[in-house]
C-alpha cells in the first residue's frame, strides 16, 4: 500500500501546475537556441505560458544590449509553427529591421507591430488573446499589479509574454515567472551576455554567460 | 357553324357571380406538419412550385392615415380619369368600388377622402415583404403593384417539407410587425404556375395546388379580372359573357387569338404551364443602411450601444441572408446643432456576428468624444464580400497547439478598434540596398495584414542561414539617422567608439534623387551595445564640404540586437 501510495504521490508531484521549491517546476517550454542558458532554466527553455521580464542595465530598457539575440532563435522557432500565430511587438523602441530578422529565419507575416500610448493595454489584449504565441512589450514603467495582469493574461491566452524593463526595477517585487538580468560582455572580441537569473522556479543559481552565434557578431 | 362560336357572338346574359368555392377564407392552409399527404403531393413532381403572397390593401395601407375620419379612397394621381385604386370599407360600403372614377364616385358618397398613391412606400412594403421571403428561397420577384411571387421548389427538402415550409413563411412574414397588421396581411397561395398563383391570390382564393393536372379544374370559378388585363379586354368578354376563367379557357384557341391577340393567348398559356413562365430574380440590396430615431437623447455610451443593438442584429440577419461579411461598418451619430459624428469601423477580414461589431463599437466608442448628445444613429455596412465559414472549435485558444483562423484577425480588429487603424501593422522585406528602403510596413491602409496568414506552409521554411551579408544588417533601424559627435574624426557616443567592422560601402539609388554613398562601420560604444554607423563618403553631392574635418560626417543608423 505504501508503494501505491508513493506512485500516487508522484504521479500528483508530476503535474505541471504543482511545483516544489527545490526541483525544477515541470512546465511546457520552447528552446532558447544556447545550450547554456537551456540548461540553466527551468524546464530546459523559455516558459510557452506565462511572462518573462528581462531587465537590461541603464536607466531605460536597454538597446543594442542583446536583448533580442537573446530572444531571436525563439522568436524564429515560434513564428514558424503550424497553426499561425501572432508574434507581437508592442511599443519597440525602433523599428525593427525587417531584412535582419528574416536573415535570422524569423517569419516576417507573423510579426504584429504595434504603436501606442496604451502598452500596457495592447499588451495585455495581444497576451490574452490566444492569437500570439509571442508577445513582446517595451514598458517605461509597470506597476507590480500590472505585471499581475499581464502574467495572468499570458497563462490565459497561453502565449509567453516578455516584457523589457530597466534593471532599476530588479528590486521590486514581481508576478512574472522568470526574471532575468543581460549585461552585455565581450569575451575574446566576440559579443555575448551575462544572464542571472533573479527569480524562476528552480533555474540556475550562478549567472550563465553566452556568445551569440558566430555569424552574428563576429568580424572574422 | 362552331357550337362555341355561336356562343361567342350571342352571349347569355349571365348575373355576376362571386367565385363561389374557392372564396373560403384568405388564409393558406392550416399549420400541420409534413404527413402523408404531404408525401403524396410532391409524388407528382411538379416542375415548378410558385407561391404567390397578394397584399390586397397595399395602397391604402402604404398612405398610413390612422383614423381619418371621412372614408378614405386612393386615387391615381397620374390618372386622367382619376379612378379610384383602392377604398377602405366605410367608402366600399357607400357604393364605392375599385376602378370607378373619381367623379363616379363622389356622385355615390360625396364626402369621401380622396388621396393620391404613394407609389414609392408601396414599392418600400413590398421589397420589405420580399426580404423577409428571400430567407427561404433565392427566387423572388416582385410582381407589381402588389403581388410577390417566390419559387419554392428547391427549398422543400431543406425546410422540412411543403407544408412545413409555407408554414414558416406565413409565419415569418406575419412576425415582421409591418405584415402582422390586419391591412396589410398578406394572402398565400401555391401553385404550379406562377400565374395560376397569382391569379388566386388576387381572387383571395385560397389555393393549395401541387398537380398541375387538377389546376384548370380549381381555376376556373375564378373572375376573369385576377388576370389583370386592360379594361376595355375585361369588358369585351364581359360583354361575350366570360365571365370566369373556366369560361376564357373554354374558347376556341385560334378565335381567341385572333379576336384578343396572341399575347393574350401566351398568358392563358403561362398560366397553365404550357409555356415557360421565367420571371427576373429581385436584385437584392448590397449595402445595409438603417437608422434608429432615439426616443431621449442620449450621451452614454453604453445606452447608445443599446440603441444599436437592434439594428446591428438586423445587420446580421441581412448578412447572413446573403452570406456575406463585410469589412466596413459606418456609425453616424446626429446631434441636435453639431455636424453628424462619424465612427468607421474598419474589419481585417469579413464579418457578420452583430456580437463582434458590437465589442469592436464599444472600444471605438470609448475613445469617441460626442459633441452634443444623440438623437439619431444610423448604422450603414460596407460593400458585401465573401465570408470564409468557420465552424466554432473544440479547444480554446493555445490548447493543444490551437489557434483558429479567426483569432488573428480578430486581435488585429480588437487593437485597431482602440488605437486607430495606423497603430497596428506588419512589416515586410524589399529588395533594395538603400538600408532605409530594405523594409516597408504592411497593412496600414486596411490592407492585406491578414491577406496570407493561412499562406505559410505548416511545417516551416528552414530558416535561410548563410546569407552573410544579412547578418551584418542590424535587428534595430533608427527612424532617422542620429547625427555623432566628432573627435578627431572618430565618431563618439557618451564616449568614444570602437570601430570593429567595416567599411561596408553602400552606394546606390542615383536614378530617384535619393542617392546615398555611406561606409557602414559595425561599431561598440562604452556600455557595451553594438551600432551600426556610417559615415557620408567626402566628395558626396549633398555634402560639397570644403573643410576638410567636416568631410566625414558619422551618423548612427542602427542597434545590433
Amino acid at each position: 500500500m505504501p508503494a501505491a501510495n508513493d506512485k500516487q504521490l508522484q504521479e500528483l508531484l508530476a503535474h505541471p501546475s504543482v511545483w516544489r521549491g527545490r526541483s525544477r517546476a515541470a512546465i511546457p517550454t520552447v528552446s532558447t537556441g544556447f545550450a547554456a542558458l537551456d540548461a540553466g532554466l527551468p524546464g530546459g527553455g523559455w516558459p510557452r505560458h506565462g511572462l518573462v521580464e528581462i531587465l537590461t542595465p541603464g536607466p531605460a530598457p536597454g538597446m543594442g544590449l542583446g536583448e533580442l539575440y537573446l530572444l531571436l532563435p525563439a522568436l524564429a522557432a515560434l513564428s514558424r509553427l503550424s497553426p499561425a500565430r501572432w508574434c507581437t511587438w508592442v511599443s519597440p523602441p525602433n523599428e525593427p529591421y525587417a531584412p535582419a530578422l528574416e536573415a535570422h529565419g524569423v517569419a516576417l507575416d507573423r510579426m504584429l507591430l504595434v504603436r501606442t500610448h496604451l502598452p500596457l493595454w495592447a499588451h495585455e489584449q495581444a497576451l490574452k488573446s490566444g492569437a500570439a504565441s509571442l508577445a513582446l512589450a517595451w514598458l517605461p514603467r509597470a506597476s507590480p499589479r500590472a505585471v499581475r495582469r499581464l502574467q495572468l493574461a499570458a497563462e490565459q491566452g497561453r502565449a509567453l509574454g516578455v516584457l523589457y524593463r530597466s534593471q532599476r526595477f530588479a528590486g521590486e517585487a514581481s508576478p512574472a515567472m522568470l526574471r532575468l538580468l543581460l549585461e552585455p560582455r565581450v569575451r575574446d572580441g566576440r559579443q555575448g551576455a551575462r544572464v542571472s537569473l533573479i527569480k524562476s522556479r528552480g533555474g540556475a543559481r550562478e549567472p550563465i554567460d553566452l556568445e551569440w552565434a558566430p555569424g552574428v557578431d563576429s568580424a572574422a | 357553324m362552331h357550337p362555341r362560336a355561336y356562343r361567342l357572338v350571342f352571349p347569355e346574359p349571365k348575373v355576376p357571380r362571386a367565385p363561389s368555392a374557392l372564396r373560403v377564407r384568405p388564409v393558406p392552409p392550416p399549420p400541420s406538419g409534413p404527413g402523408p399527404h404531404d408525401q403524396a403531393a410532391l409524388a407528382f413532381e411538379p416542375r415548378e412550385l410558385w407561391v404567390a403572397a397578394h397584399l390586397p390593401r397595399l395602397p391604402l395601407a402604404a398612405l398610413r392615415s390612422d383614423a381619418a375620419a371621412a372614408p378614405v379612397v386612393v386615387i391615381d394621381a397620374d390618372d386622367r380619369n382619376q379612378c379610384i385604386v383602392a377604398a377602405d370599407p366605410r367608402a366600399e360600403a357607400e357604393g364605392v368600388q375599385t376602378g370607378m372614377t373619381l367623379s363616379a364616385a363622389l356622385a355615390a358618397a360625396p364626402h369621401i377622402d380622396p388621396r393620391p398613391r404613394d407609389i414609392g412606400a408601396e414599392l418600400a412594403l413590398m421589397r420589405r415583404l420580399a426580404g423577409l421571403a428571400a430567407a427561404f428561397t433565392p427566387q423572388v420577384s416582385i410582381e407589381s403593384p402588389d403581388g410577390l411571387l417566390l419559387e419554392i421548389k428547391p427549398s422543400i427538402r431543406l425546410f422540412g417539407g411543403l407544408r412545413e415550409l409555407c408554414r414558416k413563411l406565413r409565419a415569418a412574414c406575419l412576425a415582421d410587425p409591418v405584415f402582422a397588421q390586419p391591412a396589410l396581411q398578406p394572402c398565400f397561395t401555391l401553385a404550379p404556375t406562377a400565374l395560376a398563383a397569382l391569379a388566386a391570390a388576387r381572387a383571395g382564393a385560397r389555393c393549395f395546388i401541387t398537380d398541375p393536372a387538377v389546376l384548370p379544374a380549381r381555376l376556373k370559378p375564378l373572375p376573369v379580372g385576377v388576370l389583370r388585363w386592360p379594361n376595355e379586354e375585361n369588358a369585351r368578354l364581359a360583354a361575350m359573357g366570360v365571365l370566369t376563367l373556366g369560361e376564357l379557357l373554354r374558347l376556341p384557341r385560334a378565335g381567341f387569338a385572333r379576336r384578343f391577340g396572341p399575347a393574350r393567348l401566351a398568358d392563358l398559356d403561362r398560366l397553365l404551364g404550357r409555356r415557360a413562365d421565367p420571371r427576373v430574380r429581385l436584385k437584392r440590396r448590397e449595402r445595409y443602411a438603417g437608422r434608429v430615431d432615439l426616443d431621449h437623447e442620449l450621451e452614454d455610451h453604453e445606452r447608445i450601444l443599446q440603441a444599436l443593438r437592434p439594428l446591428l442584429g438586423e445587420l446580421e440577419q441581412f448578412l447572413r441572408e446573403r452570406q456575406r461579411g463585410i469589412t466596413a461598418v459606418q456609425c453616424r451619430f446626429h446631434h441636435y446643432r453639431a455636424a453628424p459624428t462619424i465612427c468607421a469601423l474598419r474589419l481585417a477580414m469579413p464579418e457578420a456576428r452583430a456580437e463582434r461589431f458590437l465589442s469592436l463599437l464599444r472600444e471605438r466608442l470609448a475613445t469617441l468624444v460626442l459633441p452634443e448628445p444623440v438623437r439619431r444613429c444610423e448604422l450603414r455596412g460596407g460593400t458585401l464580400s465573401e465570408r470564409p465559414l468557420a465552424s466554432s472549435s473544440l479547444w480554446s485558444a493555445g490548447e493543444h497547439g490551437h489557434a483558429p483562423a479567426g483569432e488573428m484577425p480578430a486581435l488585429v480588429e480588437h487593437l485597431r478598434a482602440r488605437l486607430g487603424n495606423d497603430a497596428v501593422y506588419g512589416i515586410r522585406r524589399v529588395s533594395e540596398h538603400r538600408p532605409e528602403r530594405a523594409w516597408m510596413e504592411t497593412g496600414k491602409k486596411g490592407g492585406d495584414l491578414l491577406s496570407d496568414v493561412s499562406a505559410l506552409p505548416a511545417t516551416g521554411v528552414p530558416p535561410v542561414r548563410g546569407a552573410m551579408p544579412f547578418f551584418w544588417r542590424p535587428l534595430w533601424l533608427l527612424p532617422a539617422p542620429e547625427p555623432l559627435k566628432q573627435q578627431r574624426g572618430r565618431p563618439h557616443r557618451s564616449g568614444p567608439l570602437k570601430l570593429l567592422q567595416g567599411p561596408e560601402r553602400i552606394e546606390s539609388g542615383w536614378w530617384d534623387g535619393a542617392d546615398i554613398a555611406r561606409d557602414y562601420y559595425r561599431a561598440r560604444d562604452s556600455q557595451g551595445a553594438l551600432l551600426w554607423i556610417y559615415c557620408e563618403s567626402s566628395g558626396q553631392s549633398s555634402g560639397q564640404a570644403s573643410d576638410a574635418g567636416a568631410a566625414h560626417r558619422w551618423f548612427l543608423h542602427g542597434v545590433f540586437g
